[in-house]
């Protein structure tokens, strides 16, 4: 509390100074009430949320609680079903995103808005009137982009096209296109998800930079420590309804993940000691091309122990899914040999690995981990319906089936209406269970798990790290592919870091820090 | 969602079915023809029913007007619609939808189905297997199918190297520049025997003339025949002829380079009075005349028809608007004379 | 055959391949800012057809050729209004729409040309004009400063075109919509309206062209008497990789090819080239160019319906 009223004090000071991009601040920006209805859900429930200048507020929830929803509206994308948006105290409505930025809001989407064909100044002046008239000014466009990258610490080239950016410099981008308009207001539609650690320490000496220049500022985001580091206070979502708001400092994140998930979160997780045994997948000089004909995967050599999870860590396109699909027989190794449990299996085809004692979970679920249309039972026995128990000759066994899925429903805790329900049905991390259901009941000696927990809530997440645990506690050999540094941290024995399709380096758990990954992540080798 | 799907459903098939309707109409089916079946069903005398399937509009001024009027001309003598009925379906130049309606029209007791066009043959040849009662008629042709074991077919040819060979003469005659220039379709059928007559007529008539032929590889591009007949200007020519319902883009080109064309099928004066010197027309009524008395004594086919100068089945009609000197409608008498009485041979 | 190399010929195949490639030139400059914009309009075809039927009547009926050139253009921004709402706001399959777009202007234009017109009679039309001075220069004068009106706006047309695609705020806003449409809808451009800008742009451009037709290049119509043009014209667009001066000189490139051929046929007296061979001879470059051709510059968002609701 004290805090607020501090921080009001400073904005009455304040009151008739103009930001450094000369456009006019917003003391205050209040939604009151918000209601917003797709068909069949209800996105946001009676939502109030408010920022003022100088303050960044956080928006924390898991995925789907209705945080995106709340800032289109914001943003002029979708139109309340219920309550009001104030600026200042004036009551104001926003029909499309041009109302909106005209107000002085920026709005940074989750998914870039950004043209990729296009130059980095002609993103900037897009939809933007020109000072000659029906013709482009993009060299007056240019000088005002460098005045301002350069007042507020953003490297950006105006003449650089967007394809030829990395995500970092995309999100710079992004961050010009709202100054440039003469946002007073940004929110940032959990901006952090797909930077390294280094980045995410760039954007955050940008924020707090404008922040302090008076700016107002909303970040989104589902990670914790974030949160804690950037925010001045912190409003939590759930199934679209605010559950707190308050100031960040003195929370913790066990209090945050608490409130978020409605219960309490482990997040530190007893792990068994380090007992690697035997070499289960050896992986020698793989070659793999992607889809533009590349190598996207170079030369990687590993080997994974029983007992061992090893991990991968990368910005994503720098290889990984085509490692797994290589391991999983789902895209052609062009030179290298892979073996599993002592046996070649470097061509062979998903079934073979399959009998050779190999999992996986893939990444891509939808598409190749469940059969969409299929009941929660029918994928649950997708690979093995033709072995007992589930059929005998060629019959299925339909009482044995509906047992065992019953079992395994209950012992993951899968939430379903029933065994019969399709699986598309399901959120998303329902459906990861499942697929963990199926991977793990096999009782594989090598598991080959891609980003487990990728849009999947905290809680599901928080059980599918447990079930992993286990399965390197009974011996299992798991490569664990993530691109979420602390889910790998808090699993791996090891963890090697893949840039351009190569492997940076192997560390050992006990010297990794998120520094040395997230240079290693950025090709710099220490 | 499932609302904007059906909206979309609608749309397109609205887009689909409005296109259709409209070209179903332009091209009348067998239903929509000049005679009314009403009329039909009462008949005082005898009517004599034909029906016909033509690759493009009876309007073209060229091969389909050429029997359409004919037939027209036949039912003006024998008096009126009570003695003749024509029904008909023209612009049908796909050859699948032509066998249709002469299916069609066979099973509707028509006397006569005429498939007017070279390529409904094969069809034609099937078709008149089932329906041995009816008689028909196809053309351009020269095969009746009577080695094929068919009783009830005729076929029907122009000589059109005939009239190709005087229309040649009057442009051997009338040349300044020495350079005549032939704009033809598909180097096939009476266009080709056309295109030779009317090259021999040239050069047998002045040594010094040069005949440029150019060919557009199908009957109806109308752009890519301007485009060749423009060309030939360019190459010098001063007297254009060609071939088909595609040359009207030719006649354009001739009448803004105000240079002379020679016509053939159908009489192209009307087209471009100024421009159109004289046309070898098709009659076609002295051969429907007789395939009706034909059929009326019981002879449903077997026999092959041909078009020649002779029989009044070619013409040469002349268009006043334009000058042509005595000396040259002299020479081509002469050789029209020469011709029908066979001391001239107009292909090489 | 060596007079194919002599000044005359090469003359004359310079000379009809710059005014061949005029209703080309116009149709395919229209669709590639529809398609710049993201929507494939197919129906190119059918609006030619009507607007080189509304042009030919009107010339016919009225004397007067650029009152039948608007009416031609109007006749185009009708059909592109309807193909604009077809595919912005009733988000149709592109290609289908197209197609029945092409069946409506081919069967409307037959049937009013068999109502109104019956039979035919050509018109004068649009008569060359000799530019001065620059007409004089030998060769260079005969092949690009002596042509009909329409040929020398249809070339005027690509600076324009170039000018207005990459050097106005309005072009930015088309190439931004053909590629990423949300990017632009969530800065406040009407994606809905540049589209039925551009798409109906593409209609008058669609409907001058077939005027060109009947207006100055054949003085006459005929039902159906595009046959193929509009299509070739959309194939231009990929030909030219969605850029001004590509699909100009792919029009430009296809029409000489067409006047070479012809010149060949003329030229060699001795059949020594069947001419079902030189008539081949435009038609295997295109889909030579269409089939090595890279793709990489075509706009991402084409054919694809923009919702913001669906993002
Ligand atoms: N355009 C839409 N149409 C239908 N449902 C939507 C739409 N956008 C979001 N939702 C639903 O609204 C809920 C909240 O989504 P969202 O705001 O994206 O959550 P968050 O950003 O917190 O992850 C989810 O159940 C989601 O499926
Ligand atoms: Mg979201």
């Amino acid at each position: 509390m004290a805090h607020g009223s501090k921080l009001m004090a400073l904005n009455s000071q304040r009151m008739s100074i103009l930001l450094p991009t000369g456009q006019p601040r917003i003391e205050s920006m209040r939604m009151i009430n918000i209601t917003k209805r797709f068909p069949g859900v209800l996105a946001n429930d009676k939502v109030n949320f408010d920022v003022k200048a100088g303050e960044i507020h956080a928006l924390l929830g898991e995925n789907g609680a209705g945080k995106s929803t709340l800032m289109r509206q914001l943003g002029g994308l979708y139109r309340p079903d219920g309550g009001e948006i104030h600026l200042d105290g004036k009551p104001v409505q926003f029909k499309s995103p041009a109302d909106s930025i005209q107000r002085g809001i920026g709005m940074i989407h989750q998914h870039f808005m950004l043209v990729p064909t296009l130059t980095v100044a002609e993103n900037v002046a897009l939809g933007l009137p020109s000072s000659r008239g029906l013709q482009l000014d993009l060299d007056k466009v240019s000088q005002k982009i460098e005045k301002l990258a350069q007042r507020y610490g953003l490297k950006i080239h105006p003449d650089a096209y967007v394809w030829q950016l990395s995500v970092g410099e995309q999100q710079r981008v992004e961050i010009m296109k709202a100054l440039y308009r003469g946002a007073a207001l940004l929110a940032l539609d959990e901006p952090t998800a797909v930077l390294t650690p280094q980045e995410v320490d760039d954007l955050f000496k940008v924020l707090r930079g404008m922040a302090a220049d008076g700016h107002a500022l909303i970040f989104i985001s589902h990670k914790l420590h974030e949160i804690i580091d950037i925010s001045h206070r912190v409003t939590v979502m759930r199934d679209s309804k605010v559950v707190a708001t308050h100031p960040t400092a003195g929370s913790t994140k066990t209090q945050l993940a608490r409130e978020m998930v409605g219960r309490e979160v482990i997040l530190q997780y007893d792990k068994t000691p380090y007992k690697p045994g035997a070499a289960m997948l050896r992986i020698e000089d793989l070659v793999v091309m992607g889809d533009r004909g590349q190598k996207a995967v170079h030369d990687v050599s590993l080997i994974v122990r029983e007992g061992e999870i090893f991990g991968i860590a990368g910005v994503s396109g720098n290889g990984q899914r085509e490692l797994a699909e290589a391991l999983t027989g789902l895209r052609p190794v062009q030179t290298g040999r892979v073996v599993v449990a002592g046996q070649e299996l470097t061509h062979a085809k998903p079934a073979q690995r399959i009998a050779a004692g190999q999992s996986a979970i893939p990444e891509e679920r939808m598409r190749e981990g469940v059969v969409k249309e299929f009941s929660v039972s029918e994928n649950l026995i997708l690979q093995d319906h033709g072995h007992e128990p589930y059929s005998r000759n060629i019959f299925l066994n339909f009482d044995a089936i509906a047992k065992e899925s019953k079992r395994l429903i209950d012992e993951f805790r899968v939430k379903t209406p029933s065994a019969e329900t399709p699986i598309k049905n399901l959120s998303g991390g329902n459906i990861q269970k499942v697929i963990m259901a199926r991977e793990i009941n096999r009782k594989p000696r090598v598991l080959i798990c891609a980003q487990p927990t990728r849009g999947v809530d905290i809680g599901a997440s928080e059980y599918i790290h447990q079930r992993l645990l286990e399965q390197r506690s009974a011996g299992t050999a798991t490569l664990l592919i993530s691109e979420d540094l602390d889910e790998l941290l808090a699993l791996s024995d090891r963890i090697a870091v893949m840039f351009d399709g190569k492997i940076m380096s192997i560390i050992d758990r006990d010297k990794a820090t998120v520094e040395r990954l997230g240079l290693l992540m950025a090709g710099v080798k220490a | 969602m499932s609302k904007i799907n059906r909206r979309k459903f609608l749309t397109i098939a609205g887009t689909l079915s409005a296109g259709a309707a409209l070209t179903a109409c332009a091209t009348p089916a067998p239903t929509a023809a000049p005679a009314a079946p009403g009329a039909a069903a009462k008949p005082a005398a005898k009517q004599f029913k034909i029906a016909m399937v033509c690759p493009s509009l009876v309007n073209d001024a060229a091969f389909s007007q050429s029997m359409y009027d004919a037939i027209m001309s036949v039912q003006k003598e024998m008096g009126g619609e009570s003695a003749l009925m024509l029904k008909y379906s023209d612009n049908v130049f796909q050859v699948p939808n032509a066998a249709a309606a002469i299916r069609d029209y066979a099973g509707q007791g028509f006397d006569l189905v005429i498939a007017h066009g070279t390529q409904y043959g094969n069809s034609l040849q099937e078709i008149a297997k089932d329906f041995p009662n009816v008689a028909f008629a196809w053309g351009t042709a020269t095969d009746n199918f009577e080695s094929k074991g068919l009783k009830n077919v005729f076929a029907y040819n122009p000589k059109a190297e005939e009239g190709g060979y005087v229309l040649g003469v009057l442009a051997a005659k009338m040349t300044k520049s020495n350079v005549v220039g032939v704009c033809g379709p598909v180097e096939a059928g009476d266009a080709k025997t056309f295109v030779d007559g009317f090259k021999k007529g040239v050069t047998d008539t002045n040594k010094a003339a040069k005949v440029n032929v150019t060919y557009t590889g199908n009957f109806s591009d109308v752009s890519l025949m301007a485009a060749a007949a423009e060309t030939h200007t360019k190459a010098g020519a001063d007297i254009l002829t060609g071939s088909s319902q595609s040359v009207v883009g030719a006649i354009g080109i001739a009448k803004d380079k105000k240079i002379v064309w020679f016509g053939t099928q159908s009489n192209q004066a009307n087209l471009a009075p100024e421009t159109v010197g004289a046309s070898q027309v098709y009659d076609w009524s002295g051969i429907v005349k007789e395939m009706i008395s034909m059929i009326n004594s019981g002879k449903k086919g077997t026999v092959s028809f041909e078009s020649t100068l002779k029989n009044g089945g070619l013409k040469i009609v002349y268009n006043d608007k334009v000058a042509i000197s005595a000396d040259a409608k002299a020479a081509a008498a002469a050789a029209t004379k020469d011709i029908a009485d066979g001391k001239l041979k107009a292909l090489p | 055959m060596s007079e194919l190399f002599s000044l005359t010929v090469l003359t004359g195949i310079a000379y009809s391949g710059i005014r061949l490639a005029t209703p080309y030139l116009f149709a395919a400059l229209g669709e590639m800012f529809a398609q710049r914009s993201g929507v494939v309009n197919l129906g190119v075809e059918g609006i030619m057809l009507m607007g080189a039927f509304t042009a030919f009547a009107m010339a016919t009926w009225t004397g007067n050729l650029w009152f039948a050139l608007f009416c031609a253009a109007f006749i185009g921004l009708l059909m592109g209004l309807a193909m604009s709402f077809i595919s912005v706001n009733m988000q149709a399959e592109q290609g289908i729409s197209g197609i029945g777009m092409h069946l409506f202007g081919l069967g409307l234009s037959s049937l009013l040309f068999t109502k109104f017109l019956g039979s035919t009679k050509a018109i004068t039309g649009f008569q060359p004009i000799k530019i001065p001075l620059l007409g004089d220069i030998p060769v260079i004068g005969e092949i690009f400063f002596n042509h009909n009106i329409l040929v020398y706006l249809a070339f005027l047309l690509v600076p324009i075109a170039v000018w207005v695609l990459n050097k106005t705020t309005l072009g930015l806003k088309i190439r931004a919509v053909g590629v990423k449409p949300e990017a632009a809808d969530s800065l406040g451009v009407s994606v809905s309206k540049i589209r039925y800008l551009c798409v109906s742009f593409g209609g008058v451009m669609a409907g001058i062209a077939g005027a060109s037709l009947t207006l100055a290049l054949i003085n006459l119509f005929q039902e159906n008497m595009t046959s193929g043009i509009g299509f070739i014209a959309v194939a231009l667009v990929y030909f030219g990789g969605w850029t001004p001066v590509g699909v100009t000189l792919g029009a430009l490139l296809f029409s000489l090819v067409n006047a070479l051929q012809l010149w060949i046929q003329v030229l060699d007296k001795d059949k020594v080239i069947p001419s079902d061979f030189a008539l081949m001879m435009p038609y295997v470059l295109t889909i030579a160019v269409l089939a090595f051709g890279k793709r990489t510059n075509q706009p991402a968002a084409l054919t694809k319906p923009f919702d913001r609701g669906s993002h």
